[in-house]
């Protein structure tokens, strides 16, 4: 092979061929970027409820834990159709470990820890958010069907991690 | 430290008879060993795991080695992800540097770096071994591990640093010979890479040093969980691109010249390894859309910006393509596939990092899906995310390692390959099995199957009830895990039976690659050439520093409205240790 700088006839339009090529891979690859971006952007502006908030913080990581909302750990109504429910994660359970909701209700999770970082996962939902002590975090969701939800851990927090599972009924509209 | 010594003595180019080329192949055998032997640990640890999602559960049977499956999940990641990786990198990233610029490193500082390292990785090892420290390899607090572990990973990341300032100096030497031209390929590629980690250590030292270790020693006796887990993933969003920088070192510096033809674009391969050191830094926050604490703004900027780190891989994925046809129709492919099917695939060298290429299809395409924000809400911490890094840590930098040891050895040693037909077996079962075993975890994360679970200990009824629905995509992780125990010992035994057993033959030079238009050499005994021709946009990316200013401010920029609320409410955490 020509080891010189000089290129050969071959590699001459092959280069040539490249630089063109390559323009137009950057241009399609900025364009396909751009709009992803704009897809879930679009997504996530849409169904903005999901968005992992924050309520609260405390300098004692225990404190939110204490409060009487996540004391009592009862399905709180806060509208005609929106409740609030306060979960704590313990190692290595949720409390409270089954709660009911209704189908169709806006559900405003509150969720904390009171020891070290949970992972606040509803399976077969996109409700996913970490439990941090001394933070109290919220995200809002809509179960469109009856049926039994799972709350799993998804955050590793010890030797029985994968044991720490609660439940979530959501009863069928129309039911008392 | 010799430094002193170093600048005022003319430093001649090296040969390949002189005793600091010996000393210099020594010191590279002995980080690649010392990298490979974790790896051994690590994978010898994994399949367990992916049988574990399997519904398997074999750590009973293991109980005097491993407690559980948590303190093999800390070993496993905590050897492959930091020790295999930093130890081959800190070696690979000064020795093809200076082979590349024909100067000597600095041999003191080299040997510092893995004497730091290797003290830091038998503390870990300590600290593991006896389950005092099951935090797996993010150890976030306020989970609480041995003083050993803490300190160990802070000697390693010290440690891993360390090359940045021997690539300094040798850069320094080989520009006083050869004024006003513009730092070789290699060379470039590995400073860029080593000062994007120094700027990305930044975040995983302050955890450690002002937190951590105090923390860990009774110094301290609380730490604020969020704070620090923000500080790890300003380092731990980086630490992919050290995985993955060294491997497209060799992707852009040698791979090209290995399959008998060219590099196609000098230029590109600059400019995405700036790219990626200017978007590594800001975006680390992107592992935590599901913490609560900032802003959505942020949130929204970060998509942005991760989407953003997509391209200089996007056009890696182009630059590397067309130098492999351009290969492949040299030797004689023709139509739209057959210059893939003429690379020299019977070279386990060129046939690893081509495979490995294949697979960051989908690591690229999992990537993408993590840092969509609303997407990332359903596979956050579920399977999906252990599926997608080990299709790029797991495949992209392990295989080209691999890769680089099967040329690697034989040039430090002098010793053949064992068996040719072997190593080929490896990498292809490492191939498939990867491949398997990461489709069928992000397949199972949709089911909403969590990350680092002992699923396989909960009675049988509750995980079927929990994860039946995931049965085939589990069933594949296990499948792919025992072949890639079958991949592992295959390479293990072609890499230490070359080491103890390989037949004597000449060394196999160095196969840096040429790009179009390139120089053949950049030994400081070749004739100077500052009529070199290069854009003002690659003139400009020779000044690193200017490089490393624009990162900075990116990094500063981006995190200082992150920790702001986090620092204006601090929790003070005591320590748990539940395992």
């Amino acid at each position: 092979m020509d080891n010189k700088t000089g290129m050969s006839p071959f590699d001459a339009a092959f280069h040539a061929s490249a630089e063109r090529h390559e323009r137009f891979w950057i241009f399609g690859v900025l364009v396909m970027l751009v709009l992803l971006t704009i897809g879930t952007m679009f997504y996530v502006v849409h169904d903005y409820g999901l968005v992992t908030g924050t309520q609260s913080y405390a300098t004692d990581p225990q404190a939110p834990a204490r409060e009487a909302a996540f004391q009592d750990g009862k399905v709180v109504r806060t509208g005609p159709n929106s409740y609030a429910v306060y979960m704590v994660g313990r190692a290595w359970h949720w409390a409270p470990d089954v709660i009911h909701v209704p189908e169709g209700a806006e559900i405003t999770f509150y969720v904390t820890s009171a020891d070290v970082l949970h992972g606040f996962e509803i399976q077969g939902t996109p409700v996913n958010m970490t439990a941090v002590p001394g933070v109290v975090g919220t995200v809002k969701y809509t179960f469109r069907h009856a049926g039994l939800f799972r709350i799993i851990c998804n955050e590793y927090c010890g030797m029985f991690h994968h044991a720490m599972v609660a439940r979530i009924i959501v009863d069928p509209a129309g039911t008392p | 430290m010799n430094i002193e010594i170093a600048a005022n003595t003319i430093p001649s180019a090296v040969s390949e008879s002189d005793s600091t080329a010996a000393s210099m192949r020594r010191l590279m055998l002995a980080f690649l060993i010392t990298g490979f032997s974790a790896l051994l640990i690590g994978a010898t640890i994994g399949p367990f795991q992916a049988l574990n999602y399997g519904g398997v559960d074999v750590y009973p049977a293991l109980r005097p080695l491993l407690q559980s499956y948590y303190q093999g999940l800390t070993i496993h990641g905590v050897m492959n992800g930091y020790v295999f990786t930093f130890f081959v990198t800190c070696g690979l990233l000064v020795y093809l540097p200076a082979r590349e610029l024909g100067v000597a490193p600095n041999l003191t500082m080299w040997r510092t770096c893995f004497a730091v390292m290797a003290i830091g990785a038998l503390c870990v090892l300590y600290a593991m071994a006896d389950n005092s420290s099951s935090v797996l390899w993010t150890f976030y607090p306020p989970l609480k591990g041995s003083p050993f572990f803490y300190i160990g990973i802070t000697l390693l990341a010290l440690g891993s640093t360390m090359p940045l300032p021997i690539l300094l100096k040798m850069r320094a030497t080989w520009r006083r010979h050869r004024p006003g031209e513009i730092t070789p390929l290699v060379t470039y590629m590995s400073l860029i890479t080593m000062l994007m980690w120094g700027l990305a250590g930044v975040g995983v030292m302050a955890e450690l040093v002002l937190q951590l270790d105090p923390w860990s020693l009774g110094l301290i006796g609380t730490v604020d969980p969020i704070v620090n887990r923000t500080l790890f993933w300003l380092t731990g969003h980086p630490i992919v691109y050290f995985w993955l920088m060294p491997a497209y070192v060799s992707w852009y510096g040698l791979l090209s010249r290995q399959v008998g033809g060219k590099l196609i674009s000098d230029p590109m391969a600059r400019i995405t390894f700036a790219l990626l050191m200017i978007f590594a830094l800001p975006v680390g926050t992107h592992h935590q859309f599901s913490d609560p604490g900032f802003s959505s703004i942020w949130r929204g900027i970060l998509v942005v910006l991760t989407m953003s780190v997509a391209t200089p891989s996007l056009v890696t994925a182009f630059t590397i393509g067309l130098s492999l046809e351009y290969a492949g129709r040299l030797r004689g492919g023709q139509g739209w596939f057959g210059w893939f099917r003429a690379l020299p695939w019977g070279d386990p060298s060129v046939a690893a990092q081509v495979l490995a290429a294949v697979t960051f299809i989908l690591g690229g395409a999992t990537g993408i899906v993590n840092g969509s924000w609303q997407l990332n809400a359903i596979v956050h911490n579920t399977t999906f995310i252990p599926g997608h890094f080990h299709v790029t840590v797991g495949s992209v930098t392990a295989m080209t390692f691999m890769a680089i040891s099967f040329w690697m050895v034989p040039h430090l040693t002098g010793r053949q390959l064992i068996s040719r037909r072997l190593a080929l077996f490896s990498v292809w079962t490492w191939f498939v099995g990867m491949t398997i075993f990461a489709v069928g975890m992000s397949w199972a994360g949709l089911y909403g199957v969590p990350r680092r679970a002992w699923v396989s200990a909960l009675p049988h009824d509750t995980y079927h009830a929990l994860y039946g629905a995931a049965s085939v995509p589990l069933a594949l992780v296990a499948a792919g895990g025992v072949l890639l125990w079958v991949a592992s010992y295959t390479f293990f035994a072609v890499f230490f039976g070359t080491l103890l057993f390989g037949r004597r033959a000449a060394p196999p030079p160095v196969p840096f690659a040429q790009s179009f238009g390139g120089p053949a050499s950049f030994t400081i005994d070749s004739p100077p050439n500052p009529a070199q021709s290069a854009s003002p946009l690659i003139r400009a990316l020779d000044h690193v520093w200017l490089l490393t200013g624009i990162t900075t401010l990116a990094a500063i920029a981006a995190y200082i409205p992150i920790l702001w609320p986090f620092l204006h409410h601090v929790t003070r955490a005591p320590g748990w240790i539940l395992w």
